[in-house]
């Protein structure tokens, strides 16, 4: 009797999941790289597809590109990026983060995710989407989460 | 009224400031509030007058003896001619500066409440009190004082731009309706309670024993019933042709409001994310609060005050009920709607939303405060180690936090077992006390980490991101 | 004979109502036993017990908006669809068009109201101590339906889908997301792995659960719909059943003993 609840119970749990979703594709071109000069963070991809492409030295002193997902780490707002104080501010909690990326103030628990970026054959940047990268987990340093600034 | 709004779009258009403290329809609407407010008084000075007993005039001024109905007739009869300044002279509102919040009280009121740390002591010192003045705040002419002194205070401030912009916001209207509300009901509490505790203190029983027969529902009960319905549906009538349901523009995934809400009922735990990881403060903390409400009636094992008001033989009950209540529910909403602005930065209530306002939030993890405190680095896994091989390191970074968590839920329950609530405990027995404790103890937590947070800045008792486990 | 005696006096009347009009003392018992909506009620009850100024009627209250709430909802579902394409703009069209549109403001207006009434229920029945013994188990349901009320305010913010809706329902959904074991960014989620598979993820979470989509979209907007018009009232229903049965089992309302 118990058993046969459980499974009930579990099979309707499993019937909430939906096994197809429709959501767009996770991979993008963003355009050349020279597109993105060094101390910059670009806000153009920010309304359809989420991310900021960032081009930057402040990150352990090297010259990258990257992605960052514009998810706060704290409760997922989409924090703001003030050109004047050189940092990205959510609106929800007040978490900062530096242009790298790196969380500094408010309740952010962690730095902001870096999604995967790679230069294609055709010269452009692409943004995949479906993988991420966390700097407390030692990602950052994965090659995939970044490409040569030099190529600006 | 067509010639007046006509005034009023006229110095508007005229005005150069965008946020102008007085309009005319601004006085005009504050003339009604006061005649309603004149209304009230003159009701409460016959009331008065019929009631209350006299008092003597000092000797310069004759010293006979005067009803006190005639403080109040003369209050109410100053609010009548507050009223019709106002209602006359709204298009000019130079003569009507008396009755405007002075801008060095405005500033004094801002100093207060855009301070989480001020906020909070003048709302838990302020509750503290509550119970203390309970006798004097109980009386009937206290708390009308009361109402009268919130209502004009609300007057003279909707004189302000930047009050009414976040009073007037329709979803905030009920906000400001609840605190008024709950303000009576806690008022009637305590009157009922202390007429109970008097009559203890006589050896007699609860007024609610008295006059008690039975009668029938058909029509007492049935009719009070109807007249609530009729009540309740013309006031959401009125509510509703009053105030527009709000409709922003529509949702759209990239652009964040800013300051970004939750429904109102959940500022308390938005404010509680504040200082509590999503898990703590989303997930575990409302579960505790939910199953530790359930459990009120398994822990509560006093027998007394069932089924009637009473203060003093329910003391510890009802204190930590209120304090949960008002300060951390209700004054943590009033936190959230009222003063939390652009970047979740507190702003006072006269004070303008700038959205680059800033406020430097730099904190610091107990584990840090260990390790650079004793001169040492902190513990670290050499790089690319496994999980296996980390968790170790993690864990002797972590450990004072580790330790003072233990010592707070498990050790702290034992000692105060055998010290202030020796006599819970031996009434309650192991398990129920322990529950009991660690609810309490919970519930502190959000108070102490607050605290914690503005005298040294921390932010976490545990720091584990790697595994998003932060206490 | 007047027409309001015919009527009285008619089969079909008396087919309904099973007894005189409550005029006198036998009849005011009688009606309370015999009409369906009234047997709620004892026949006769304490006098202090129905004092407003004990009571102050918040339960009551509660109750009627609950009703409210489902009339008027009921009336608005005839003019809104949960689609991403038509919610935003059949509000508007209940604002701009509609014949009496203000049912959602009496709508959104007496939600709020009923979380107010249900606190103060709440805050008067711990006044009075009326959860001791006999009536724990009724704070419990008491409790779980405050919760319920709380949720049904909570899945109807997002049904008008404009930026207030959809920024509440992120912020208050990815507190999910760090579900200890059961979230993707929860403590412990690692435990839950098959064969160096994490076997929660962002899609297979207490988050994805709630929204039926990695974030909030049309799957959102349906599921929130069938919460809020359907499966929490008839959840709240059922308990405001057992409470209301339970008021009258335990003794009544609350009075010293």
């Amino acid at each position: 009797m118990a058993a046969t609840s459980l499974i009930w119970l579990l099979d309707l749990a499993r019937f909430m999941f939906p096994n197809v979703l429709v959501e767009p594709p996770t991979k993008f071109k963003i355009g050349p790289a020279s597109d993105y000069p060094l101390g910059g963070v670009s806000t153009k991809w920010l309304a359809a597809r989420g991310v900021w492409i960032v081009h930057t030295d402040q990150y352990k002193g090297r010259n990258l590109i990257y992605a960052l997902a514009s998810v706060c780490t704290h409760l997922g707002c989409t924090p703001n990026w003030l050109e004047g104080e050189q940092k990205y501010k959510c609106p929800c909690h007040g978490s900062g983060f530096y242009i790298n990326g790196v969380n500094f103030e408010g309740p952010a628990p962690r730095p902001l995710e870096r999604l995967g970026i790679k230069l294609a054959s055709d010269g452009q940047l692409e943004v995949d989407k479906s993988v991420k990268f966390q700097e407390e987990m030692g990602q950052w340093e994965d090659s995939n989460s970044f490409v040569d600034g030099a190529l600006a | 009224m067509n010639s007046l709004s006509l005034i009023t779009s006229c110095l508007t258009l005229g005005s150069t400031d965008p946020h102008p403290n007085v309009t005319p329809s601004v006085l005009y609407g504050l003339g009604w509030l006061y005649l309603i407010l004149f209304a009230m008084n003159a009701v409460w000075t016959w009331k008065s007058y019929h009631r209350d007993c006299h008092f003597r005039l000092p000797e310069f001024l004759g010293g006979m003896g005067m009803p006190n109905a005639a403080v109040w007739a003369m209050y109410s009869i100053a609010l009548l001619l507050v009223s019709v300044t106002h209602l006359t002279c709204a298009s000019v509102p130079e003569a009507l500066r008396w009755f405007v919040m002075p801008d060095f009280a405005k500033s004094a009121i801002d100093f207060v409440v855009a301070d989480a740390r001020r906020y909070f002591a003048v709302t838990t010192f302020g509750f503290i009190g509550m119970l203390l003045l309970r006798n004097w705040l109980a009386k009937p002419s206290v708390g009308w004082v009361l109402l009268n002194l919130s209502l004009l205070f609300l007057c003279v401030s909707l004189t302000d731009w930047d009050f009414r912009q976040i009073v007037g916001k329709p979803d905030n209207v009920p906000i400001v309706a609840m605190l008024f509300i709950v303000g009576f009901f806690t008022w009637l509490f305590f009157y009922r309670a202390n007429e109970n505790d008097r009559r203890s203190a006589l050896g007699k029983g609860p007024i609610e024993a008295e006059n008690n027969e039975k009668v029938l529902t058909w029509p007492d009960l049935v009719y009070t019933e109807m007249i609530c319905m009729i009540a309740v549906t013309a006031l959401l009538i009125l509510w509703g042709i009053a105030l527009q349901a709000p409709l922003e523009e529509p949702a759209s995934a990239v652009k964040t409001p800013n300051p970004s809400k939750a429904p109102w009922y959940f500022l308390g735990l938005q404010e509680m994310l504040v200082y509590y990881d999503p898990w703590l403060a989303g997930v575990v903390f409302p579960s505790v609060i939910l199953g530790g409400m359930m459990a009120i009636p398994y822990i509560d094992f006093n027998k007394l005050g069932n089924g009637y008001y009473t203060f003093n033989e329910r003391k510890f009950a009802i204190t930590t009920f209120m304090f949960g209540f008002l300060p951390l529910w209700v004054g943590m909403i009033i936190l959230g709607t009222f003063l939390r602005g652009p970047n979740w930065n507190v702003f006072g209530i006269y004070e303008f939303w700038d959205v680059h306002k800033l406020e430097a939030l730099n904190n610091v993890n107990l584990s840090e405060y260990f390790w650079y405190g004793i001169g040492q680095p902190l513990p670290m896994a050499p790089a690319g180690a496994d999980f296996w091989t980390q968790a170790p390191y993690i864990l002797l970074r972590e450990l004072v936090g580790f330790v003072a968590i233990g010592v707070y839920l498990g050790v702290l329950p034992m000692v105060m077992a055998m010290t202030v609530f020796k006599k819970f405990f031996l009434r309650m027995g192991f398990l129920r006390f322990m529950v009991f404790s660690n609810l309490v103890l919970m519930m502190a937590a959000l108070p102490l980490k607050m605290v914690l947070r503005w005298a040294v800045n921390l932010k976490y008792f545990i720091a584990i991101p790697e595994w998003f486990f932060n206490v | 004979m007047s027409v309001g005696d015919y009527i009285r006096d008619s089969q079909i009347w008396k087919s309904v109502f099973r007894h005189p009009a409550p005029y006198d003392r036998r009849n005011r018992v009688v009606v309370m036993l015999t009409n369906f909506f009234l047997h709620l009620h004892p026949v006769s009850i304490k006098q202090q017990g129905i004092a407003l100024s004990y009571t102050w009627c918040m339960g009551g209250i509660t109750f009627f908006l609950f009703l409210v709430e489902t009339i008027t909802g009921v009336l608005l579902m005839f003019y809104y669809r949960p689609t991403l394409e038509w919610a935003f703009n059949d509000i508007l069209a209940l604002r701009d068009v509609t014949t009496l549109g203000i049912m959602r403001e009496i709508h959104r207006w007496g939600a709020h109201a009923m979380v107010i009434t249900v606190w103060l229920h709440m805050y008067r029945v711990f006044l009075t101590g009326s959860y001791k013994p006999p009536r724990e188990f009724n704070w419990v349901v008491g409790v779980i339906l405050l919760k319920l009320t709380l949720l049904l305010s909570f899945t109807g913010y997002l049904l008008p889908w404009d930026q207030l809706a959809i920024w509440a329902i992120t912020v208050g959904s990815n507190m999910a997301r760090a579900t200890p074991v059961l979230g993707h960014e929860g403590p412990g989620f690692q435990f839950l792995n098959l064969g160096g598979y994490d076997l929660i993820t962002n899609a297979s979470d207490a988050r994805f659960l709630l929204l039926g989509s990695r974030f909030v979209g049309e799957e959102t907007l349906n599921r929130f719909y069938i919460l809020h018009c359907v499966a929490i009232p008839l959840a709240a229903a059922g308990l405001i059943a057992i409470h209301f049965w339970r008021v009258r089992k335990d003794g009544g309302i609350s009075q010293p003993l």
